[in-house]
C-alpha cells in the first residue's frame, strides 16, 4: 500500500490546507470537520533547502537534509532531502517513509528525491 | 487607557549559570526593584518558555513571587516561545494601562543549559508544527537556513552580509559587562582565511557557527508602573508608547510569499500607529538577531530600510553605532545570548539604559526613541514595542 | 652512588623527530601558533596549569591536576617518551596539549587543556597532537580518552572515534578509544588546519616567552553548582542510548 500524506480540502469553498486546521484559512466557516481529505501530490520543484549539521538527539544520522517543496497543485510541504547536491529549482519526487524514530515510534512523512 | 512607564530595570549576566530558575529569575527582579526603588509590587508576570520541560518546575511565578516574599501579589507565567518576554511585558502594560495595578514586576528567565545542546535545540524546536515541520527533524537554525537561501537568491544577500552582522554584534557585546559573548570576532578569522571553515563551520547551510546566537541562561526584569506612581518614584520618565503584537502561519511553508514576515511588519506597524511614531523617529532598536539573517530581515519589515535593501544599509553602516539606526549596541542575542523566556525583557533592559543615557561605551548620543522586535516561533508571534524618554 | 640510581629510574628515550611550528587564524582574526615545548620551558607552564587545579567545572580540575603530574615527571625524567606542544596567541599560552609514544606505531594521547575558551584553541591543538603522531612519528593509532562531556563532543564525535574498549587506557585505566590513520585523512580536510613556515617575527614571539593568558578559566562562583544539575548536563547519555539501540554496550 502506498502511503499518503493528505491535505484538506474545504467543502464549502474547495480551499485545500496542508497541515491539517479545524477551520478554514478562506472562508472561516466554522461546522465541525467540513474537509475532505485528498491526496497530495508526490511531484514538485524544490523551493529552498539546507543540511542541518546539529540534530535533536533522537537522530542517528551525522547530518539531515530538509527542504520546502513546491508541489504540482501550487501547495508547498516541508520534507526530508536524500539528495546529495540539492539545487533550487530541481525536480523532486516524494514517498512517505519514517522520518523520525523514537525508541517505539515511528513517524511518517515525505522524504523528497530527485526526480 | 493609563500611560504606563518603565520604573526599573535589572539584569544577570548572560552565560551559562549554575543557579536555580527561580533564584535567576530573583536576581534580576532585585536589582529591578532596587532600581525603582520599592519593595512591593501589585502583579508579577513571569516570562519563560522552557521550565516544565528543561527544569522540571512548573507554576514558575508562584515561586519567583515567593522567593521575592512579593507574596500576596497576584503572579503568572508567561510561555510564549521566544516571544515570552515581550508577550510578558504587553501583559504587564496592560494591567497598568487598564488601571488595575500600579506597579507591575516583569522578568523573564531562561535556564536551557542545564541540558547538553543538542537537547536545548530540539528544546526549541518544540515550537514549529508537530505534524508538518517537528517530526521531520526541523529545528530554529534549519527555519533560518532554508528562509536565508530565498532571501540570498531572491535579494542578493551573502555569506559576507550574514558575517557582518555576526561581527558587528559580537564586537558590540564587548561592550556590555552582561553579554554572554565577550570574545572579538573579525570577518579574517570567520569568513577569509584558510581557517574559517573549520573555525566556522555550517550548522545548517549556509547558516554558520557565527551565525546562530549561543545558548544562554539568565534573567531580565522590568517595572511597569502608573504615571502617578513614576512621578512619585522620581526615575527617568521612559514611557511605553506603543505595543503590537501579530501573528502568523504555525507552518511556515504555508505563507504566500515566503521571504515575507507579515508579523514582524503588522507588529511594528501597529505599535508605531500607537505610538503616533513613524520608524524615521528611531533613535537606537533591538530586534531579534536569534540568526543573523534575522537582523537583516527584521530592519525591513519594521520600516527602517526598504524590503531587500536591509543588506545594504548594513554595509554602508548605518546599523552600527554612530549610524542612523544602531541596531543592536548591545550586543543582540548573538553577543548578549538568549535565554529565550528572558530575551523579550533583556530588549526592553537595553532600550531603557540607552534612553536613561547610561549605555556607557555603546550609548547611542540624544537617543530618545526605542525599539524593541521580539520575535517568537519562526516568525509566527512578534511583539514590538516603542519606547519614549519624557524630559 | 645516587648518580647510578638516577640512571636506573630515568627512562631512555626513544628517538622521536621534532613537531615543525604551525599557526593559523582564529576566528578572532589573531594567528594563533603551536610549537613544540622543550623541557626546560616547562616550569613556565606549570605556572599556569597550576591555577586551574581548582576550577571546579568542565573538569579542569581532573584534567588540570593530570597535566601537572605529566608535566612535572617529565621535567624531573620520570615520564616515557613524552611531548607538549603548546598554543600561543601573541605569545600568551592558549592551550596545552601533550602525549607519548607507545611503540613505534601506537601512540597515545594524554591531554588537551585550553587556558583561553571560545575560539577552538584547543581543538585547534588536539588536531596539531594528531598530526605530531601520524605525520610525523608514523603512528598507525592513536589511544584517546576523554574525561570531559566537552571533549567526548570534540574528539570522540567530532573525529567519529573507533571503539578500543578491551585496551585500558593509561589514564586511570579506562576503556580506549582510537583515532586510526584512516580516519584521520578523513577528517583532514574540515578538522586539521595551519600554515607552514610560521612567518619569523611571529614564531619569534612565541618562542620569546610563554606568557601568561590574560583570561584564563576561573573557579564557579559556588564550588558545589557542578553537582546541582539533576540531569546528565552532558550528550554522554545520549550515545549510551544510542549503543543501546545499535544492539548493546558489551560487544562494544
Ligand atoms: C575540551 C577543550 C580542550 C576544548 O577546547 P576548545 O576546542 O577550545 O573549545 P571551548 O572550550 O572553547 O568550547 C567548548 C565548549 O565550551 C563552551 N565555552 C566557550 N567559551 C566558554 C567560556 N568562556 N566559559 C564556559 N564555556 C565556554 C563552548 O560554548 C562549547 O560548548 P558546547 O560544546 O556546549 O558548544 C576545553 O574545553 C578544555 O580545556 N576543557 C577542560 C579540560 C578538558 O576537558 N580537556 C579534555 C579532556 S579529554
Ligand atoms: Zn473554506
Amino acid at each position: 500500500m502506498a502511503r499518503e500524506i493528505y491535505a484538506y480540502k474545504c467543502r464549502l469553498c474547495d480551499t485545500m490546507h496542508y497541515p491539517f486546521r479545524m477551520v478554514c484559512k478562506n472562508c472561516k466557516q466554522n461546522d465541525f470537520f467540513e474537509f475532505d481529505t485528498v491526496p497530495l501530490p508526490k511531484e514538485g520543484k524544490l523551493l529552498t533547502f539546507t543540511r542541518v549539521y546539529n540534530l535533536p538527539p533522537q537522530y542517528e544520522v551525522p547530518t539531515l537534509g530538509l527542504g520546502i517543496v513546491e508541489l504540482e497543485n501550487g501547495m508547498r510541504m516541508l520534507g526530508q532531502l536524500d539528495i546529495d547536491e540539492p539545487k533550487a529549482g530541481m525536480a523532486v519526487k516524494g514517498s512517505v517513509e519514517i522520518v523520525r524514530q523514537e525508541t517505539y515510534d515511528g513517524y511518517y512523512g515525505m522524504v523528497f528525491r530527485s526526480a | 487607557m493609563r500611560d504606563v512607564y518603565v520604573a526599573g530595570i535589572g539584569i544577570t549576566t548572560f552565560t551559562r549559570l549554575e543557579f536555580a530558575l527561580s533564584e535567576i529569575a530573583s536576581y534580576a527582579s532585585m536589582m529591578a526593584l532596587k532600581d525603582a526603588g520599592i519593595t512591593e509590587v501589585d502583579q508579577v508576570y513571569v516570562a519563560n518558555m522552557g521550565a516544565p520541560r528543561v527544569n522540571h518546575q512548573t507554576a514558575l511565578a508562584s515561586a519567583v513571587v515567593d522567593s521575592l516574599s512579593l507574596t500576596p501579589a497576584g503572579a503568572a507565567a508567561i510561555e510564549n516561545g521566544p516571544a515570552s518576554g515581550g508577550s510578558a511585558i504587553k501583559a504587564g502594560f496592560q494591567a497598568v494601562a487598564s488601571g488595575m495595578d500600579d506597579v507591575v514586576l516583569v522578568v523573564g528567565v531562561e535556564r536551557m543549559r542545564e541540558v547538553n545542546g543538542l537537547e536545548a535545540t530540539d528544546f526549541v524546536a518544540t515550537l514549529t508544527h508537530p505534524i508538518a515541520e517537528y517530526i521531520y527533524g526541523v529545528t530554529l537554525p534549519a527555519h533560518a537556513a532554508m528562509f536565508t537561501r530565498l532571501y540570498m537568491d531572491k535579494y542578493g544577500v551573502t555569506e559576507r552580509h550574514l558575517a557582518m552582522v555576526g561581527v558587528k554584534n559580537q564586537n558590540a557585546a564587548l561592550n556590555n559587562e552582561w553579554a554572554h559573548l565577550q570574545q572579538e570576532i573579525s570577518l579574517e578569522g570567520i569568513l577569509d582565511s584558510p581557517e574559517a571553515m573549520t573555525n566556522n563551520p555550517y550548522v545548517a547551510e549556509p547558516l554558520r557557527f557565527f551565525d546562530a546566537c549561543p545558548v544562554s541562561d539568565g534573567g531580565a526584569a522590568i517595572i511597569l508602573v502608573s504615571e502617578e506612581k513614576a512621578k512619585e518614584l522620581g526615575r527617568p520618565l521612559i514611557k511605553i508608547s506603543g505595543v503590537g503584537q501579530a501573528t502568523d502561519t504555525h507552518a511556515v511553508h504555508e505563507r504566500e510569499e515566503p521571504t515575507d514576515l507579515l508579523a514582524v511588519r503588522k507588529a511594528a506597524a501597529d505599535a508605531f500607529e500607537m505610538a503616533g511614531l513613524t520608524p524615521d523617529d528611531v533613535d537606537v532598536a533591538e530586534l531579534h538577531d536569534a540568526f543573523t539573517i534575522l537582523e537583516i530581515v527584521e530592519s525591513e519589515e519594521v520600516g527602517f530600510f526598504p524590503k531587500g535593501e536591509g543588506h545594504i544599509a548594513l554595509e554602508k553602516g548605518e546599523t552600527a553605532l554612530g549610524g542612523k539606526i544602531p541596531i543592536n549596541v548591545g550586543g543582540g542575542l548573538k553577543g548578549r545570548g538568549h535565554p529565550v523566556g528572558a530575551t523579550g525583557v533583556a530588549q526592553a533592559w537595553e532600550i531603557v539604559t540607552q534612553l536613561r543615557g547610561d549605555g556607557g561605551e555603546r550609548q547611542v548620543e540624544g537617543a530618545n526613541v526605542g525599539f524593541t522586535c521580539n520575535f517568537g516561533g519562526f516568525g509566527n508571534n512578534v511583539v514590538c514595542l516603542t519606547f519614549e524618554k519624557e524630559a | 652512588m645516587s648518580v647510578d640510581l638516577e640512571k636506573i629510574l630515568r627512562p631512555i628515550p626513544a628517538e622521536m623527530a621534532p613537531y615543525e611550528p604551525k599557526y593559523m587564524l582564529l576566528a578572532s582574526g589573531e594567528a594563533a601558533v603551536v610549537r613544540a615545548v622543550d623541557r626546560d620551558e616547562i616550569p613556565d607552564l606549570l605556572k599556569h596549569v597550576e591555577p586551574l587545579l581548582h576550577v571546579e567545572r568542565d573538569y579542569y580540575d581532573v584534567v588540570a591536576s593530570r597535566v601537572y603530574a605529566e608535566l612535572l615527571s617529565h621535567y624531573q625524567y620520570r615520564f616515557q617518551d613524552q611531548y607538549v606542544l603548546a598554543v600561543q596567541v601573541d605569545g600568551e599560552l592558549a592551550a596545552i596539549v601533550n602525549g607519548r609514544q607507545v611503540t613505534p606505531t601506537l601512540g597515545l594521547s594524554l591531554h588537551t587543556l585550553a587556558l583561553r575558551r571560545g575560539l577552538r584553541v584547543g581543538a585547534h591543538a588536539f588536531a596539531a597532537k594528531m598530526e605530531y603522531h601520524f605525520d610525523v612519528l608514523g603512528h598507525d593509532e592513536v589511544l584517546i580518552v576523554a574525561e570531559s562531556p566537552i571533549g567526548f563532543r570534540r574528539w570522540m564525535i567530532e573525529y567519529k572515534l573507533e571503539k578500543r574498549f578491551e585496551i585500558p587506557h593509561e589514564l586511570g585505566g579506562v576503556p580506549s578509544w582510537a583515532l586510526t590513520r584512516e580516519l584521520f585523512d578523513a577528517a583532514r580536510s574540515s578538522l586539521v588546519v595551519g600554515r607552514r613556515p610560521v612567518p619569523p617575527e611571529i614564531l619569534e614571539k612565541a618562542m620569546e616567552a610563554i606568557l601568561p593568558p590574560s583570561d584564563p578559566p576561573t573557579p564557579a562562583l559556588d564550588p558545589l553548582s557542578a553537582t546541582r544539575s539533576k540531569y546528565d548536563p552532558t550528550a554522554t547519555a545520549l550515545m549510551v542510548e544510542r549503543w543501546a539501540m545499535e544492539g548493546g554496550m558489551q560487544d562494544a
